[in-house]
């Protein structure tokens, strides 16, 4: 097994470079510069999103959003209906966005902590909603679905040769990092995560900081639905919901337990650039959907291999799934 | 309250006769399965209003017919929520099978016979990986049956690529075909029904249920728990293989994409049930019961005329209401 968090990151950022030099041997130009730019343009959403995935599945309790895509397609369509010309109209759109992702995250958290169902049948539950709404107000409302040029440079530009969505990308890492590592709000999650019952004990407000995580994955997937919007041009149905698998392949590569209280989201950054630059490789060999598929999974399942084999970790994790509420 | 399905009830010397009967009542629907029957006659009262010849045999037997696979699927759920595991790759097992009922005749070549072994193959193989990697590898059920169900899926899309193939015609006449008034789609669900009354009896239902309830225990009272979760998922594969010969039966012809929609729906109709995602508790009359009142719900939107926009919306309400219900109801810690 992978001892520590820089063997992971090592591991991980091994398998991008394999992958890229791969990928130039068998497809020239795969790795030159334009397409690494869009490469990591895509990896930023997966990036995004995984990073929702993580903070739920971090609070533990088998910890889990699933409603993240429909969230993300919540956002986008919401978002582009209030979306202003220039500047100044993406702040209603972002609001809109923020609102929704709360809204959402507060029904999650609430049912997961007050009501005590399991995060896996909750998320689903509000995902299931939120499409069938969002399936009556497309057909209802004629509001507005296209992108404005402001939106669509933010997400399509760059800076400093740099796309803008990785700067973003980049800056919303570092804040959740801080957040994670370093305030007392991610030590909480941590504790909660790991110990519900041993975090409550030492004054961890654990229904709080449950309901917290959930309303901050949601917030980030309802935000970077309207990101989506600006990149894709249009809002649509369907907009987030197929980030919603690679989020949680991603959160699990990237070495998050389910079991809650471990995880270190740069190695699910560049777990995200890895099964990016893998499904990429993949498209430019011409491998069909039923290849990709069978190689998602394979992939799955050798990284949970490295993630736990028997032994004492192994023991240790199902005692706590056995014990923690 | 905590082991009503396997182990027979402490009866007391002193039980009174009422007690005696409350115990029966006990037994037949246990408590944790009272909200989804509740629901259950919710659904059939409003089903039997909107729709006039409901309780036809007619309108009964066609129902038996759609319900069939969806109870099969939940019982295969219930089964593996009850050892304490979870399967997400039932759906795409289903579709697995699919694929191989209708790919087979024409792609292989091979007869009804063999295309219905090679496929129940194929879901045994798959199932019992999914027993091998949670039970002895001690997997994440959740993770790992997830990216099994990734597998499947790609290989059901190799053997068939676009929706298409013929499902040997037999199936389909047998599906259809009744016996008296009754469907001979009762037979899986009367065998499956037996299965599990037989398990019950089984020390191997007892274990299933100990080890569901608490692994440490059972393991230290000297049940190998890994070989009866490989059991438990074999067993339920059983059923999902069953499930999805039905499902072929009715529609004929091979689709990947088919059973997707069935995982998410066997893990509702389970919590739906009562059956308590930590394991070992809730019944399969729960599961049953939480199965017919999925399918019903469909049964209402579509005789109530509600217009197909809002048909998902409807359903998903539904479906958190129920959830609330459940939960609210029961109150037990998570």
């Amino acid at each position: 097994m992978i001892k520590g968090t820089n063997a992971r990151r090592a591991l991980l950022l091994v398998l991008v470079v394999g992958v890229l030099v791969s990928g130039q041997f068998a497809v020239p130009g795969f790795a030159n510069g334009g397409q690494l730019g869009n490469q990591v343009k895509i990896a930023a959403f997966l990036g995004l999103f995984g990073l929702c995935q993580t903070i739920a599945m971090m609070s533990g309790g088998q910890g889990l959003d699933l409603s993240i895509g429909a969230t993300a397609t919540l956002g986008g369509i919401l978002g582009a209906a209030v979306i202003g010309p220039g500047p100044a109209g993406l702040l209603p759109a972002f609001a809109t966005a923020l609102a929704c992702g709360a809204i959402v995250g507060l029904v999650n958290g609430g049912g997961i902590t007050l009501f005590r169902v399991p995060p896996l049948v909750m998320t689903l539950a509000t995902a299931s909603l939120i499409d069938g709404g969002l399936i009556v107000w497309t057909s209802v409302m004629q509001a507005n679905t296209a992108a404005t040029p402001t939106l669509v440079a933010l997400t399509g530009g760059s800076v400093a040769g740099l796309p803008r969505l990785s700067v973003l990308w980049i800056l919303v890492a570092g804040v959740v990092w801080y957040l994670i590592e370093r305030s007392a709000w991610g030590r909480g999650l941590m504790a909660t995560g790991a110990n519900p019952d041993a975090a409550y004990l030492s004054g961890a407000r654990v229904r709080l900081i449950r309901i917290a995580a959930y309303v901050i994955s949601a917030s980030i997937a309802s935000l970077t639905g309207v990101l989506l919007v600006g990149y894709a041009g249009q809002a649509f149905l369907g907009l987030g919901g197929s980030y919603l698998l690679t989020s949680v392949v991603v959160a699990v590569i990237g070495g998050v337990s389910l079991a809650g209280g471990r995880g270190d989201y740069i190695a699910v950054v560049i777990a995200a650039l890895f099964l990016t630059v893998l499904t990429s490789l993949l498209t430019a060999l011409q491998i069909e959907e039923a290849g990709r598929q069978c190689i998602f999974g394979a992939t799955l399942l050798a990284f949970l291999a490295i993630n736990g084999l028997p032994g004492r970790v192994g023991r240790l994790r199902t005692r706590r799934m056995h014990g923690g509420g | 309250m905590k082991m009503h399905l396997a182990l027979p009830r402490p009866v007391r010397a002193t039980a009174r006769p009422e007690r005696r009967v409350r115990q029966r009542l006990a037994a037949a629907c246990p408590a944790s399965a009272v909200p989804a029957v509740v629901m259950l006659l919710a659904v059939v009262a409003c089903n039997a209003w909107l729709q006039p010849d409901f309780f036809s045999a007619e309108s009964l037997g066609s129902l038996l017919q759609n319900a069939a696979p969806v109870l099969l699927v939940c019982m295969a759920q219930a089964i593996i929520v009850l050892v304490g595991e979870l399967d997400l790759s039932v759906g795409a097992g289903i579709s697995l099978v699919n694929c191989l009922l209708a790919g087979l005749p024409a792609r292989a070549g091979l007869g009804t016979g063999t295309t219905c072994a090679v496929a129940l193959a194929a879901a045994l193989v798959a199932g019992l990986c999914n027993g091998f990697l949670v039970g002895y590898l001690r997997q994440s059920a959740l993770v790992c049956t997830f990216a099994t169900g990734a597998i499947l899926f790609g290989i059901a899309l190799t053997v068939m690529p676009q929706p298409g193939g013929a499902v040997p015609e037999v199936l389909g006449t047998l599906y259809a075909q009744r016996l008296g008034p009754v469907p001979l789609a009762a037979v899986p669900l009367v065998l499956a029904a037996l299965l599990w009354i037989g398990l019950q009896r089984h020390r191997l239902g007892r274990r299933l249920i100990a080890t569901g309830s608490n692994a440490d225990a059972a393991l230290k009272s000297g049940i190998d728990i890994r070989v009866v979760k490989l059991l438990a998922y074999g067993i339920a594969w059983l059923l999902v293989f069953a499930s999805a010969a039905c499902i072929s039966a009715e529609t004929a012809s091979g689709d990947a994409r088919l059973g997707l929609s069935y995982t998410l729906n066997s893990v509702a109709a389970v919590v739906i049930g009562g059956i308590s995602l930590a394991g070992g508790r809730g019944s399969m009359i729960g599961a049953a019961c939480g199965g017919l009142v999925l399918v019903l719900i469909g049964n209402v939107v579509y005789f109530a005329g509600i217009p197909s926009n809002y048909q998902e919306v409807f359903k998903g309400a539904v479906i958190v209401l129920a959830l609330g219900f459940t939960f609210v109801g029961s109150r037990r810690p998570a």
